[in-house]
Formats: C-alpha cells, sequence, structure tokens
C-alpha cells in the first residue's frame, strides 16, 4: 500500500474525523476494494478520483453504511468516526447516516415541496421544537446551500420544478439541514452544466468551514480545484493519498501520474 | 355464389396479386431492386391493399345495407378488386413510392381500429339511452331516482325505486374495498420493499392467482363457508340476525376477489418510484419504514389511487358473488348481516324468464344499467382527475 500521509499544509493539523484502516468490499464474488486505508481529516474536501468503476463510488458508500441496502454486499476492515467504529453492532446505520450526509450523482429532490425536502431530515429526527424552529432551519440551509435567494418566495412550490443545478443545491441544503458532521457527495456535478457547476463547487468550499466533505469526482480539474487532500483509486486499490497540490504536481506513484496526464482510464 | 367462395377467392388473388405486384416492380427495374424507390415487396403489399380495401369496404356496405345475401354482392365485389388491384400493377415504376402508399394505408387501418372501439361504447351508451327512454315514458323518473321500495310486479303497479339498490350495491363496495385496500396495499408494500426475490417470485403469481378464480366460485365460497360462519359467530351472538346471505358476506368475499387489483397494480407502481428517492431518504438517516411512508407511497399514490378506482369498479360490476352471498332482497337496511342485493343483480333477475320487453318492469333493466355505466364512467373521471392533480404537484 503506498499511503501517503500529509506533512506540511495547514490542514495538517486538522484532526482526523474518519479513519479507514484494511477495508475490503465485496460484491458477491467480486473483490471491489482491496485493503484501503484512508484518514479524512475534519473541516477539509477529500477528492476520491478515478477511471470508472474503480471503486471510489463504493468506498464512499461504506463511510456511511449505504451499501447496507445491497444484499450481496460486504464489508470487512474497520472505519471509525470520531474513533468509533461504525460497523459496530451497537451503531445504527440509521443514526449514523443522520450524522453522515450524502448527496447523490443525480439530483434527487423528493416530489414534495421546496420547504418539506429540507424539512424532512429536521422532522425525521425531530431537530426542531416548533414552526418557527423549523423555518429557521430551513432558511439557513437554503441560505448555506446559495440557494434561499432563488427560492424564498416559493417555499410550496414541488422541488421538483426546479432546474438541475436548483435541485442539486436543495439536496446539498437538504442534506445540511439535519447538520451532519460529514457530507459524503457522489460526483454531485456529474448531471449539471458548467455554470451549476461553479456554483455548487463554491458552495462546496463555503461547507468546509463547518463539516468534513468527501467529494467523488471524474473531473480531475475540479479535484483539484475544490479539494485539500486527494485519493486515486485505481481496479479498488488505493493507489496514492496526499495533498492535492502534491499529487497534481508531483505524483509519487507511476500510475498516478498516468492518469492525471490522461494515459490510463 | 356465397361469402365464403367470395373470401377464398379473395385470398387466392391476394396472394397471386402480391407476386404479380413484386415481379412487376423487379421487371420494371430490369431486375435491378435498388433502381427502385421502395422494396419490390412494397410493390406486392401495394396489390393486395388495393384489392382487398375495396373488396371488404363493399362486403361490409353491403351488410349494413342489409344486401349481403344478394348473389350480385360477391361478383361486384371481386369485380372491385380485380379493378383495384390492376391499377396497382398498373401504378408500377421506379418513381412510384409503393413504401409511403402502403404505410399510409396501414396508418388508415389503425385509425380505423381505434374508431371501432370508440363506436362501440358510443353505440352501447345509444343503445342503453333508447331502452332507457322508453323506460321513463311508462315509468315516472322521480319514482325511480328517490324511490325507496323496489318492488316489481309483472301484473303491473310495481314499485321500482333505485334506492335500496343503489344503496345495496354502495354497502356492499364499500366493505369489499374497505377488506382490499388495506390487505392489498399492504401486501404490495411488503412485496416491492421487504420480501427477497425468491419470495416475490412465489408470492406475486399466488395472489394474482385469486383475480383467476371465477367469481361464481367466490360466490359458493361465499354461499357455504364466509355466510353460515359470519351467522353463527358474528350475527346470532351479536343478536343481529339469522340470515346466512347479508351485506357482510359478500363484502369479505368481494373483498379477497379485488386484492389481487389493488396489490398487483400497486406493486407495480411502487416498483416504479425512482430508487434514486429511497436513496436519497436512506441518506438523510430515515429508516425503511420512515422512506416508504413519506417519499415512497406519496410519490405512488396518483397511482395507488388509480388502482382502487379500478378495484372499486370492478366491485360495483360485479353480480355473482352478491347473488350467493347477499341474496336478491332489496332492503334499504343500516344492519350489515341482513340480506341486500346490488343492482346488477336486479338487471340479471328483471331479464331472465318470460320477459316483455314494452313493460317497464323489464325496461327498468336499461335504466339500471346506465346508472350503473354513469356510475363507473364519474369514478373513472374522478381517478383521472385525483391523478392528474397530483401530477401537476408533483413533476
Amino acid at each position: 500500500m503506498n499511503v501517503m500521509r500529509q506533512t506540511d499544509d495547514a490542514t495538517a493539523t486538522a484532526e482526523i474525523k474518519i479513519a479507514a484502516k484494511g477495508v475490503q468490499v465485496y460484491y458477491g464474488d467480486n473483490h471491489a476494494i482491496k485493503d484501503v486505508d484512508v484518514d479524512i481529516a475534519d473541516r477539509t474536501v477529500t477528492a476520491f478520483i478515478g477511471p470508472s468503476g474503480c471503486g471510489k463510488s463504493t468506498f464512499l458508500r461504506c463511510l456511511n453504511r449505504m451499501n447496507d441496502t445491497i444484499d450481496i454486499c460486504r464489508v470487512e476492515g474497520k472505519i471509525t468516526l470520531d474513533g468509533e467504529d461504525i460497523y459496530d453492532k451497537r451503531v445504527d446505520p440509521v443514526q449514523l447516516r443522520a450524522k453522515v450526509g450524502m448527496v447523490f450523482q443525480k439530483p434527487n429532490p423528493f416530489p414534495k415541496s421546496i420547504y418539506d425536502n429540507v424539512a424532512y431530515g429536521p422532522r425525521i429526527h425531530g431537530l426542531a421544537r416548533g414552526k418557527a424552529e423549523l423555518d429557521e432551519i430551513v432558511e439557513n440551509s437554503l441560505r448555506r446551500a446559495a440557494l434561499w435567494g432563488e427560492v424564498k418566495d416559493r417555499l410550496n412550490a414541488p422541488g421538483t420544478g426546479l432546474s438541475g443545478g436548483q435541485q442539486q443545491r436543495l439536496c446539498i441544503a437538504r442534506a445540511v439541514a439535519t447538520s451532519p458532521e460529514v457530507l459524503l457527495m457522489d460526483e454531485p456535478c456529474s448531471a449539471l452544466d458548467p455554470i451549476a457547476t461553479a456554483q455548487v463547487e463554491e458552495l462546496i468550499d463555503e461547507l468546509r468551514s463547518r463539516f468534513a466533505v468527501v467529494i467523488v469526482t471524474h473531473s480531475m480539474q475540479q479535484a483539484a480545484r475544490v479539494s485539500q487532500k486527494t485519493a486515486f483509486f485505481h481496479l479498488g486499490n488505493l493507489v496514492e493519498f496526499g495533498e492535492t497540490g502534491q499529487i497534481f504536481t508531483n505524483p509519487r506513484d507511476p500510475r498516478t501520474e498516468s492518469y492525471i496526464t490522461g494515459r490510463i482510464g | 355464389m356465397t361469402l365464403g367462395m367470395v373470401f377464398l377467392i379473395l385470398a387466392a388473388l391476394a396472394l397471386a396479386g402480391f407476386f404479380l405486384g413484386r415481379g412487376r416492380a423487379l421487371a420494371v427495374a430490369g431486375g435491378d431492386a435498388r433502381r427502385l424507390h421502395s422494396l419490390p415487396s412494397y410493390f406486392g403489399w401495394q396489390a393486395v391493399l388495393f384489392l382487398a380495401l375495396p373488396a371488404l369496404g363493399l362486403t361490409a356496405l353491403a351488410a349494413f345495407g342489409g344486401v349481403l345475401r344478394h348473389p350480385a354482392t360477391g361478383w361486384v365485389a371481386l369485380g372491385l378488386g380485380v379493378i383495384g388491384m390492376g391499377a396497382a400493377l398498373w401504378n408500377t415504376g421506379t418513381e412510384v413510392r409503393a413504401r409511403n402508399i402502403v404505410e399510409t394505408c396501414v396508418k388508415g387501418l389503425l385509425i380505423l381500429s381505434s374508431f371501432i372501439a370508440i363506436a362501440t361504447t358510443l353505440g352501447i351508451v345509444l343503445s342503453m339511452l333508447f331502452e332507457t327512454g322508453q323506460f321513463f315514458r311508462q315509468y315516472q323518473w322521480t319514482d325511480f331516482f328517490f324511490g325507496t321500495v323496489w318492488q316489481p310486479n309483472f301484473r303491473g303497479g310495481s314499485d321500482l325505486g333505485i334506492l335500496p339498490l343503489l344503496w345495496g350495491t354502495l354497502y356492499i363496495s364499500v366493505i369489499a374495498l374497505l377488506v382490499a385496500v388495506p390487505i392489498g396495499l399492504f401486501a404490495a408494500i411488503y412485496m416491492s420493499e421487504y420480501a427477497g426475490p425468491k419470495f416475490r417470485s412465489f408470492a406475486k403469481p399466488a395472489i394474482e392467482m385469486l383475480a383467476g378464480i371465477p367469481t361464481i366460485v367466490y360466490g359458493l365460497f361465499a354461499l357455504i363457508t364466509v355466510g353460515p360462519m359470519l351467522r353463527d359467530y358474528f350475527a346470532q351472538p351479536l343478536g343481529l340476525g339469522t340470515s346466512a346471505s347479508s351485506v357482510m358476506t359478500a363484502g369479505l368475499v368481494m373483498g379477497v376477489m379485488i386484492i389481487p387489483f389493488v396489490s398487483s397494480l400497486s406493486d407495480d407502481i411502487i416498483n416504479a418510484v425512482p430508487q434514486s428517492l429511497r436513496d436519497g431518504s436512506l441518506g438523510l438517516g430515515a429508516t425503511q419504514s420512515e422512506t416508504i411512508r413519506l417519499v415512497v407511497l406519496p410519490a405512488a399514490l396518483p397511482g395507488i389511487v388509480g388502482a382502487v378506482l379500478l378495484a372499486a369498479s370492478r366491485a360495483v360490476g360485479e353480480t355473482m358473488i352478491v347473488v350467493l352471498g347477499a341474496g336478491a332482497a332489496a332492503k334499504l337496511s343500516l344492519n350489515p348481516f341482513e340480506a341486500m342485493t346490488t343492482m346488477t343483480v336486479k338487471i340479471v333477475s328483471q331479464l331472465t324468464g318470460d320477459t316483455d320487453f314494452a313493460a317497464p318492469e323489464t325496461l327498468v333493466a336499461f335504466a339500471l344499467g346506465l346508472t350503473l355505466f354513469v356510475f363507473t364512467l364519474g369514478l373513472n373521471v374522478l381517478a383521472l382527475y385525483i391523478v392528474r392533480k397530483y401530477r401537476e404537484q408533483y413533476e
């Protein structure tokens, strides 16, 4: 394994939020993730890059146990959140997912109003004590997702009526509303146009001040723009993990170099 | 010449016409099909269509005109067909767009088919309207719609009030839906959201088998098993009656019958809800049950309402289970353990046996039928309205 520890950046001082050690994932007989060690730092954007089918999304879904919903999927190894093993029997995956929010590849607003979309998580988890408090959570989440100005006059309009970029920001607001500690994003911009992508990227940078953000992306430019740490996956292996600047300018593994210069993938 | 002979000759001519048309097209092109606008077989089909359409059209006209059996009909039809086929063969050349002609004819055929379906519905309504008009000329419409007594008497002086029948129909249908909607919907939720593929592959066909059982068999089940059981264990101990035929019996058995209508359709609709919505909800820390209640079911609601209303119109139109389960006594009563009956049963009983199609006692069946039709039409319109309303809100 070729795991690079950060050494010299400001983020080196950030504490480790999620630590994965020796993670193996099997889909039936298929060994999808092979012995991956990654440390996700708090208040940092960590990007997972790699060619299609390299296991980066699969690994991301291990971090909030979304893989539990797939029957044939088996996860081994140890993943800790704040030092606590998330695959421990005492951990309720439902509670875990409230702490580790997720934004998906395709915007998936619920067929409800914009307000109800954002209020969904707080209502389920009983985060608001009254209507006024819920209104406040909804407004703050929409503001944090840079969507408030565009939708404040039509909170009762259906969320599915928004444009693609707005829908994705709505999904981010929905995830933010449950006040998670970590935000996982699975190619959040792959269905968006360049302008919406720029907005979401700006948003990710702002979210970093409050959460640990993990983003899976196909775009190396995007990884370079938004992340401080980058992990490169190839064929289920974690090939290289380190400072984003170092990965893109001075990769230590020849496979990383081949990928970022466009020769594999 | 008999009609059968005409059709035989037409078939033989069509076969010959196909090969003639195709061969002639190839000959015009000098054996090289690439020089033709359309493939040679299109010229063959052109010949067949030009033969068949005039001949069959004339036969249909003759049938409506009542001269189908006239000996000349067959000859004229054949003659027209042959002329048409000749025209098709003459209309052959490298620039002739036989493909477009054939496809226009096929489109016409499709339009005709949909028109026949619509015209049939219209025809049924018109014939019912006509007979119903006859009925209302002999019987006061206020007495029909607001009369609370149903007592047909073929010697005259009958009371033909629809209210007892309408009440029985609604009462039984509501009980059936109260049974079928929760059971069907819950079964659908279990099958689509929780059950493993193994159980699903066995249970889904098993439930759908309920829909394949003939209703008369359900009726026997109601008559022999459910009715006496309800009487012995519920009605008599509760002092609500001594009748084995009851609204409850028919309603329960009919409910079982329409379970698959609700469950099978709802199951398909729930499965059609995109997985991304479930993932989104689970990813926010919702449990599976919360996801189903708050995201999947609301998204599937328009379809589920459609399924329920379809089941409702099945229940309203059901006859056999009512005859055997609820009896044939028209009554206005709240007691669910009393025998009552429905409109469909009375339609059957008014039209069986020695009937005089001029008497109001017989004609009332058409008025009942038309009321039933309007009723189910209303249900369907309501279903469409609900589906549209939610669509607008959600998409």
